[in-house]
């Protein structure tokens, strides 16, 4: 790009520019969008795919992050879950809410008639099974993106969340993915100490989901009386297909800290885990993953969803010259430092940081970020289910793993969607 | 005594001279009898066996091979009467050699076990202490160890026993107890953890103590493979509850504390010599994923904390058909510490390369008779109770998901796992545990 862009790397904000005349046709050169939010004011139409609680929250910090977003277009592959979305929507932010009927999708073709309505970002927020489809779909369509974690299920779906990424930067598409963590005050401060050197060279990490089971949280559907798909979709957290199994789902977050503390993805990893508890579905509820980063530097995390287990969720970063406790915001050792500043909702960062990379016509890209954590979490699963140590390169690149249903339709699913991975037989693919 | 020979004695214990002057002075008589007894080298050493399976049987090989033909085994006892045959059948005749012993022909001319010295049953171990033994090997499965080890020193018996030394930490405590009166006596006491007497693992883990990977930060353990012997999967019509568990005492972990206690204890036990500590608490995780048959689990992950905040990973699995890895690792802020059965290592500042090492299995009894002949007594009880118990707080927090302190074990936790009484009789399998619904005791 050209030297404004740069320049505004260097502390300018957007704004700034608009206010100077001189500025103003280096706007128009950088991006034809840019020119379209430049007052700032500007209406941001947003269409959601998926309006579970999880994309119906996130339409709400949406709204309540920055002025002038308007939700435009839904979509759901169930009308009753879209409904139930729409009216949390016109309770909780009723200005926003600019959906017509005829804006309204259900299906699995949902997300296509979304990407093809007049919006301007489409937020992901469909399990995860559907993420590396649909983020292509939206920015083939040329749409800034919001996805939630994590971006996909197997590999197969990681490189294609890749390829999409670097496509969306050669369109100057934003990309804000779901890992809020990274649009923390307090993570960010800490971060950028690790990156400083001031723990010293980073000899070890450690990252936590220890929490309850899901059920706390999420409604599981029988099986009776639904199709397989139904009923599969609708409880998708309990199937690996869908979810990619807690580890992909949910801690997720934990090791995407690791991977922005490090700066890099682990090189292999060794894993273990099973269900000790859980009947439902059939994923597991725990894992014990040992991944190794470049230099050998060993971390490991831990994760697991039994009600009445001692909780911990955490990451932790251990150097030469400190530790850091990053979710606690604390470094200690030869350079100890607290962050005890403002530390926003998280939820709603993400959402400001993105409306305005937007409005600024100054993309921000998360695709890869959350891609290659997704993969951290992806290959810890892979090597707990069949019990094989394995590595980063092999699974990006040889690793046939592909959970897709043979089709999207109502009706049976095959056998091994319900049956639970035993390590030592389950096949490494 | 000679003087260079007491010298070695004192290197052999690994121990700084105070402690062993200490323990000589506390040894008193007894010790200064015992020294003079096999001074010369030359006079018999009575080994009773207790526990005659595979293991008990290796231990007896490596005792009767290790130093010379002066150590006679004297006496034998097991819970069943075919594993006693079968033992003194294959020392008598020699067999093919194994992970943890080499080839051997006939070991008959150290051997003078006749037919009443030749005990069985749950009193077994009782006759034998009284049968004129100078040393036991305490072989049996775990549970019963603590009993063992307390009748055994309470008879002024040095003791060669294998790990861990218990199920639970009510077993621990005993140990501990009869360790210390072990130490007040003069005994030796050499623990089946055999890598305290392998060479590359004792020039590494110096190396440590000296300051060669600086201040520890972080480590690693693990014991993954396989797995164990099979279970007769169900119980044989006939047999009682207890004598089929105690036959496949493996899978039960009343008997055998589960795999991350019987098996992995060898790492942890690296991992507390390497730390110059036992933890300070634990959080684990674990299950069955793939076993069949009794009620232990199949893989634990546990973290470990150790004074100064140092998390250390524990992984241990047993199921066929994964990767395999059963090595320690430590890491400073000048390099990192590296060692397996074959290796070890260290990387960075102070780099260095361990040397070959004599077997393991036959050192630990060279060093124990050696110490027994000297009169400087070797005591490990301590130490591979404090690793069993750190395997056990593992086990326990991995079974009931609650995170926990060694404090509160040691002192606090009522978990005792003994049957009602010791008896061929009923005895249901207790459930496999769950996270979250089994309690912590």
């Amino acid at each position: 790009m050209n030297g404004n862009t740069n320049s505004k790397r260097h502390g300018l904000t957007r704004r700034d520019f608009i206010r100077t005349s001189a500025a103003a046709g280096a706007v128009a050169l950088a991006s034809g969008k840019a020119n379209l939010f430049a007052a700032g004011s500007d209406t941001i139409r947003v269409g959601i795919i998926g309006c579970g609680g999880q994309g119906t929250r996130d339409l709400v910090s949406c709204v309540k992050s920055s002025p002038g977003v308007q939700i435009a277009a839904m979509g759901d592959l169930f009308e009753d879950r879209l409904k139930q979305s729409l009216e949390k929507l016109n309770t909780d932010v009723p200005a926003a809410v600019k959906v017509t009927p005829d804006k309204c999708f259900v299906g699995f073709d949902a997300c296509k008639r979304v990407v093809q309505s007049d919006v301007h970002v489409v937020f992901l927020t469909t399990p995860p099974h559907w993420r590396a489809e649909h983020f292509q779909a939206a920015v083939e369509a040329g749409k800034h993106v919001f996805m939630e974690k994590p971006g996909g299920v197997d590999p197969k779906g990681i490189r294609s969340v890749i390829r999409t990424a670097e496509l969306a930067q050669q369109k100057r598409l934003s990309v804000v993915a779901g890992t809020q963590r990274r649009h923390s005050k307090k993570y960010q401060e800490i971060i950028k100490r690790i990156h400083d050197g001031q723990i010293g060279e980073i000899v070890a990490g450690q990252g936590y989901w220890n929490g309850g089971d899901m059920l706390g949280y999420w409604k599981w559907y029988d099986k009776e009386g639904r199709s397989d798909m139904e009923w599969q979709c609708r409880s998708w957290p309990w199937f690996t297909w869908t979810s990619g199994d807690h580890i992909v789902e949910q801690h997720v977050h934990n090791l995407d800290v690791l991977n922005w503390a490090l700066q890099a993805h682990p090189v292999q990893c060794m894993g273990m885990g099973g269900r000790a508890v859980r009947t439902l579905g059939n994923i597991y509820d725990h894992f014990a993953v040992e991944y190794e980063y470049p230099n050998g530097v060993r971390v490991s995390s831990l994760c697991r969803q039994i009600n009445g287990c001692t909780d911990r969720i955490a990451e932790r970063v251990v150097g030469t010259k400190g530790v850091a406790d990053v979710d606690q915001g604390v470094i200690a050792g030869e350079k100890p430092f607290k962050y005890d500043g403002p530390d926003p909702d998280h939820y709603v960062q993400e959402m400001a940081d993105l409306i305005k990379s937007i409005r600024d016509g100054s993309p921000i890209n998360e695709g890869k970020n959350v891609a290659e954590s997704t993969m951290n979490a992806v290959i810890g699963r892979m090597s707990a289910y069949t019990g094989r140590a394995l590595k980063w390169d092999w699974a990006m690149n040889a690793s046939k793993l592909d959970l897709t249903p043979p089709k999207y339709e109502w009706g049976d699913l095959p056998p091994e969607t319900e049956q639970v991975a035993v390590p030592g037989k389950t096949q490494l693919t | 005594m000679d003087k260079h020979k007491e010298q070695r004695g004192r290197d052999f214990s690994r121990r700084d001279f105070v402690k062993a002057a200490a323990v000589a002075s506390f040894a008193g008589a007894s010790a200064r009898l015992t020294s003079k007894l096999y001074a010369a080298g030359s006079d018999v050493l009575k080994v009773g066996l207790i526990g005659c399976g595979g293991r008990g049987t290796g231990a007896a090989t490596q005792a009767l091979m290790g130093v010379d033909k002066s150590v006679r085994l004297w006496a034998m006892a097991d819970l069943f009467r075919n594993q006693l045959d079968a033992s003194y059948d294959m020392l008598s005749k020699g067999a093919k050699g194994r992970y943890d012993r080499v080839d051997f022909d006939s070991l008959a001319d150290q051997m003078d076990v006749p037919e009443q010295r030749r005990f069985v049953g749950f009193d077994a171990y009782q006759k034998l202490l009284a049968s004129g033994v100078d040393t036991v090997i305490l072989a049996t499965p775990p549970h019963f160890r603590p009993e063992h080890f307390e009748a055994a020193v309470k008879a002024g018996k040095h003791v060669f026993m294998e790990k861990p030394v218990a199920v639970d930490p009510a077993g621990v405590k005993r140990i501990i107890a009869t360790a210390q009166v072990a130490k007040q006596k003069g005994l030796s006491v050499v623990a089946g953890t055999q890598r305290r007497h392998q060479l590359h693992y004792i020039e590494v883990i110096k190396r440590i103590h000296d300051g060669a990977i600086g201040e520890i930060l972080a480590a690693q353990c693990y014991w993954n493979n396989g797995g164990p012997w099979c279970l007769t999967a169900e119980k044989p019509a006939g047999v009682s509850d207890m004598e089929w568990q105690c036959r496949n005492w493996y899978w039960f972990c009343w008997l055998c504390g589960d795999h991350i206690v019987e098996q992995h204890v060898h790492n942890i036990d690296i991992m507390n010599w390497a730390l110059g500590s036992h933890p300070v608490q634990c959080m684990g995780m674990g299950g069955r994923q793939a076993r069949v048959g009794g009620n232990i689990w199949d893989h634990f992950a546990i973290e470990f904390e150790y004074p100064g905040g140092v998390r250390v990973l524990s992984m241990c699995r047993q199921i066929p058909g994964c990767s395999d890895r059963v090595s320690e690792r430590i890491v400073g802020t000048k390099g990192f510490a590296y060692i397996d059965g074959a290796t070890g290592f260290i990387k960075g500042e102070n780099a260095y390369e361990g040397p070959a090492s004599p077997n393991p299995y036959v050192q630990e009894h060279v060093d124990l008779i050696r110490s027994i002949r000297q009169g400087v007594a070797l005591n490990e009880g301590i130490q591979v109770a404090e690793s069993t118990m750190a395997a056990i707080i593992g086990r326990m927090s991995a079974y009931t998901g609650r995170a926990l302190k060694w404090d509160w074990a040691m002192n606090a936790s009522k978990l005792d796992l003994s049957p009602a009484k010791y008896a061929f009789g009923d005895l249901p399998v207790a459930p496999v545990p769950i996270p979250g619904k089994t309690p912590l005791i």
